[in-house]
């Protein structure tokens, strides 16, 4: 058989196109010739190969068909899913995002000073207690009366006429009082006008101890229940 | 947009424009090589796996050199994928239980997909451009009856009778026409050992 035969016979068989005759004939050369296996094994490897990349190499040259235009917004996701947002990825979306980015940790930065700042105005404020009281009340009750030893914690007021100290009684508290308490002996009264939850203010009065020592413990136990 | 190299540029800064136009500009190829004969996947399927191919570019922008590798290399995995789809029909219908499972069995059908398989799998953009050029110099070399005939065999995967009928030739002449065609084309793609070889390997 010669080569170009060979070929045929060999192709035929290899694509599928030969008859049971032709697929015996072949068998019987490769078997009486074994030399000729390699032969036939190129003329496989080129067709496989060749069916293979041919389509392929084809297809990088099709102009058409045009994108079908309903599968264009799934594209566009895929894009979006890839690079994120457009804004992002502009010329324009790319320096605002360097602003951004900047504006962020300013935002930040300012975000945690204010914080900073709100806590040291929480720790500052809302903590002082004041306690009023005549300053006659102080000489003239000697060792039984209050000093400032008796509620450190506390800020002593002490008054030498009535209207500074009923101004004082009637002022709403300031921003950085808890409280403030004083002493009504014309009622046999201790008055405590204190900051309770979210800012409201409570206005409470409790009988007065009828000795100057029992007044004197109770101002210091009300202060100190102040301060928890 | 203006040159491939601004095109490939705005890609790569994921500008939608640009995006939308290479998808314009690469679905025909990805399209074609979703219908590789080999896979014989109908219209639909075709679409749906080209349309895939055309979203697995977008990783991979960053990778090639120039704008034309996106088309080579979207043909690359549509074709890949087509191929790898037909055999995955073809198993589930083994799987399936269906009637003709025993003659599929019989025929051992999906052996004829595993060496496209190989080849469709490894080749790369690369091998794709160069085998391109063998190719098309190899075709220009015939007569361009035989080149159209040999073209049509493979990559249209025309049979022999269809041929016989396309270019009224009797099917014995349609033989023999392949055949010393596919040699001389062998023997150029021989020239490139290099190529030749490893294309060789990937049938191994």
């Amino acid at each position: 058989m010669d080569a170009d035969s060979f070929n045929d016979l060999a192709l035929r068989v290899i694509a599928g196109e030969a008859t049971d005759t032709e697929r015996q004939a072949l068998e019987a050369e490769l078997s009486a010739h074994p030399e000729r296996r390699d032969e036939f094994d190129q003329v496989k490897i080129t067709h496989e190969v060749l069916r293979t990349t041919a389509p392929m190499t084809e297809a990088a040259r099709a102009t058409e068909p045009e994108l079908p235009a309903y599968r264009l917004n799934e594209l566009r996701t895929a894009v979006r899913q890839h690079f994120g947002p457009a804004a992002q990825r502009s010329g324009m979306g790319k320096a605002s995002s360097a602003w951004l980015q900047a504006f962020r940790w300013i935002f930040a930065g300012g975000g945690l000073t204010a914080l900073t700042l709100l806590l040291v105005f929480l720790n500052l404020s809302n903590r002082t207690v004041e306690v009023g009281i005549y300053r006659t009340d102080l000489m003239r009750n000697g060792d039984a009366s209050l000093s400032a030893q008796d509620v450190p914690s506390a800020k002593l007021m002490t008054f030498d006429q009535d209207t500074p100290f009923d101004q004082w009684q009637s002022q709403p508290l300031a921003w950085y009082e808890r409280a403030k308490i004083w002493v009504d002996n014309e009622h046999d009264l201790l008055h405590v006008v204190r900051r309770v939850d979210y800012g409201r203010i409570s206005v409470e009065t409790q009988p007065l101890a009828p000795t100057d020592e029992g007044q004197r413990e109770q101002i210091k136990r009300v202060v100190e229940s102040l301060q928890k | 947009m203006g040159t491939d190299r601004e095109l490939l540029d705005a890609l790569r800064r994921g500008d939608d424009k640009a995006w939308e136009e290479t998808f314009r500009r690469l679905y025909p190829c990805a399209f074609a090589a979703a219908k590789h004969p080999l896979a014989s996947l109908t219209p639909t399927e075709a679409e749906d796996v080209a349309i895939e191919a055309l979203t697995l570019l977008l990783p991979k922008v960053n990778q090639v050199a120039e704008f034309d590798e996106l088309r080579l290399l979207v043909v690359t995995i549509a074709s890949r994928k087509a191929i790898s789809e037909k055999r995955r029909q073809l198993a589930d219908k083994r799987g399936g239980g269906d009637l003709t499972s025993l003659d599929a069995l019989q025929d051992d059908e999906t052996i004829r997909f595993e060496p496209a398989e190989q080849i469709a799998g490894r080749l790369n953009v690369t091998d794709l451009r160069d085998l391109s050029r063998l190719l098309d110099a190899a075709l220009s070399g015939l007569e361009p009856r035989h080149a159209d005939l040999l073209r049509d065999f493979l990559v249209h995967h025309l049979s022999y009778k269809e041929l016989s009928e396309k270019y009224d030739m009797p099917v014995g002449s349609v033989g023999v026409n392949l055949a010393r065609s596919l040699e001389k084309i062998r023997t150029q793609l021989k020239a490139a050992p290099k190529l030749w070889k490893e294309l060789v390997s990937f049938l191994r």
